[in-house]
């Protein structure tokens, strides 16, 4: 079969621009997490609290997850393909456009503009731009799957469909909305119906972002990093379509105890429960494809950050289905518990996947060795403690308030005022805000190792071929 | 429970009908090795 001539380019600029956005994420990341402990660097009215959080989470997501999504997505599909993708120039302005609505999106948000629902905050001229940005991509995609010279689907192929297929409905439905001017609209939907709208998004959103697509890059890169295939191809397309199937009916699990009607609550909670077992089919499959491999452990750094990623997907994943029991929410809900899942997730299980994925790339599109293995492994053990010490802490955090909130004298009135509960919170913010530094050094360790392996040493033969898009 | 509940219901059913098919297909006789071809296909040198 003739060699095709794969697009490296476009793959080395979503990764340039990717890691940018993964730093301005965790770094303003670290300045909310400052802004709780100390509320004098609050700044008003552009940078306080309340504009810079939506701001984290979006970079972290759109601009890190999704930038992280497109560089590996393009170098992916023209693998599993075999063929090159099917436009530069489609690919090279999503590029702009992409950065283009980061950009946007992070100065609207920053001058007050938004929607306030989470995950969804920019206003309609926004959701414009994000659904050019997200067909073109598609598009793209899509196209280059049909013309493809394999005829079997790899896994990482379903899951990238998915991600692809599900993110435009979810988006679609959740931006209907009536734009009053330029900078204001409201939503297409009314009360419960709005919150369950936008929940069914936002869990979804969890699915088709930040489970979907790192699937489609741990499956890929796993067996590429340790050199032996996954143990099983059918349990992995099992797993997919149940995770397929379930998740939709989820989102309701954070509307526990809310005027939404009862048995979507419990349709709801049922589904999360279930949703263990495809979770875990992907757990267990990365497991065993480890068989006869643990010792590569201690040797490969980048089998370090895809076990111990799918290994917090796992815990994370067990974690939700409890969360999504009314008994247990009713403890949990509302208190910093939350956001520790929340972030073993994004930083445990997503940003760890993308650390890996990016570390199998760079020496492959530059066709020289990584830099520094050493600062790889330093790099891994900051971004693990300091996950740990964010997601550990605000665990304790969120039990010690639930535990106040509910406090009650023999009366029947509360024993700890609402004050009360709040400055019991602030050691554990600082261990948080430590965490997160740790977690931000990590990720500068990580961009000076790539900066040093773009711009020191010299190529090698059996990876120039692969930067110059002939393997 | 409202019509609204049932179809609601339904569409679940109707899914879960779907994957039975899928699990089936996907463990049959006739593509049950076939499946795992990829996996090795994917190592190949690209
Ligand atoms: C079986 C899978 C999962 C289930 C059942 C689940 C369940 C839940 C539940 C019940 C909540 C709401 C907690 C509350 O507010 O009381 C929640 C929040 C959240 N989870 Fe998970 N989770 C799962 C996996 C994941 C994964 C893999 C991620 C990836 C990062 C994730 C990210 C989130 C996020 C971002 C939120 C916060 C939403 C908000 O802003 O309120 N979850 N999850
Ligand atoms: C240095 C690392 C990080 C730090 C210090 C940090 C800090 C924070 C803080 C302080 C909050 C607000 C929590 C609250 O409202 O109580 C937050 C929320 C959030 N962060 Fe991060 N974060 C980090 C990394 C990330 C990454 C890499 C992502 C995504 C890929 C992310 C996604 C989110 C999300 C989705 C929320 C919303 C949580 C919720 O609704 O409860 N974070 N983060």
């Amino acid at each position: 079969m003739e060699k095709p001539q794969y697009n490296t380019d476009i793959v080395k600029s979503f990764v340039h621009w990717s890691v940018l956005w993964g730093l301005v994420a965790v770094l303003v990341g670290v300045i909310v997490s400052i802004q709780m402990t100390n509320p004098e660097m609050n700044f008003p009215p552009y940078l306080t609290f309340g504009r810079l959080r939506p701001i984290h989470t979006n970079a972290g997501i759109f601009g890190w997850g999704v930038g992280v999504i497109f560089a590996t997505f393009f170098y992916i599909v023209q693998r599993l393909c075999k063929v090159r993708l099917w436009s530069d120039k489609l690919a090279k302005f999503q590029l702009y456009f992409f950065n283009t609505t980061i950009t946007a999106s992070a100065v609207t948000l920053i001058l007050g503009f938004t929607t306030s629902k989470e995950y969804h905050e920019m206003e309609w001229p926004i959701d414009l731009m994000i659904i050019i940005l997200w067909v073109t991509f598609a598009i793209n995609i899509i196209m280059t799957i049909i013309k493809r010279k394999e005829e079997q689907m790899y896994i990482s192929l379903w899951y990238m469909l998915a991600a692809i297929v599900g993110v435009a409905i979810l988006f679609l439905v959740n931006s209907a909305a009536v734009p009053v001017s330029f900078f204001k609209s409201y939503s297409a939907f009314a009360g419960t119906n709005d919150a369950n709208v936008q929940w069914w998004f936002g869990h979804n959103a969890v699915a088709m972002v930040l489970t979907a697509p790192p699937l489609a890059m741990f499956y890929y890169f796993l067996p590429k990093s340790t050199g032996v295939p996954i143990y099983s191809h059918k349990i992995s397309i099992i797993s997919f379509w149940s995770l397929i199937f379930m998740y939709l009916w989820t989102g309701a699990h954070h509307l526990l105890w809310t005027p939404v009607p009862d048995w979507i609550q419990t349709l709801a909670m049922a589904f999360s429960i279930m949703l263990i077992a495809p979770s875990w089919g992907s757990v267990i499959n990365g497991y065993l494809s480890m068989k006869g491999q643990w010792h590569q452990m201690r040797e490969n750094y980048l089998v370090k950050f895809l076990i111990l990623g799918i290994t917090f997907y796992g815990l994370q994943t067990l974690q939700g289905p409890m969360q999504s029991i009314r008994s247990f929410s009713a403890f949990i809900h509302f208190t910093d518990w939350v956001p520790a899942h929340i972030h073993m997730g994004t930083m445990g299980w997503v940003s760890m996947v993308c650390f890996a994925s990016i570390y199998f790339l760079v020496p492959r599109i530059y066709g020289k060795e990584l830099y520094s293995i050493r600062l790889a492994n330093l790099h891994f053990w900051l971004a693990l403690t300091g996950q740990l010490l964010w997601s550990i802490s605000l665990w304790i955090a969120g039990v010690l308030q639930a535990g106040m909130w509910n406090a009650m004298n023999p009366d029947g009135s509360l024993t700890y005022t609402f004050m009360e509960t709040m400055v019991e919170m602030y050691p554990y913010w600082w261990v948080r805000t430590i965490g997160g530094t740790l977690f931000m050094l990590g990720v500068i360790v990580f961009i000076y190792n790539l900066f040093k392996t773009a711009h020191n040493g010299e190529k090698t033969a059996s990876l120039a071929a692969t930067a110059e898009g002939r393997a | 429970m409202d019509l609204g509940s049932i179809l609601y219901l339904g569409v679940t059913f109707g899914l879960f009908v779907i994957f039975a098919a899928i699990v089936i297909r996907t463990y049959s006789r006739k593509n049950r090795d076939k499946n795992e071809t990829a996996k090795y296909r994917m190592l190949d040198d690209d």
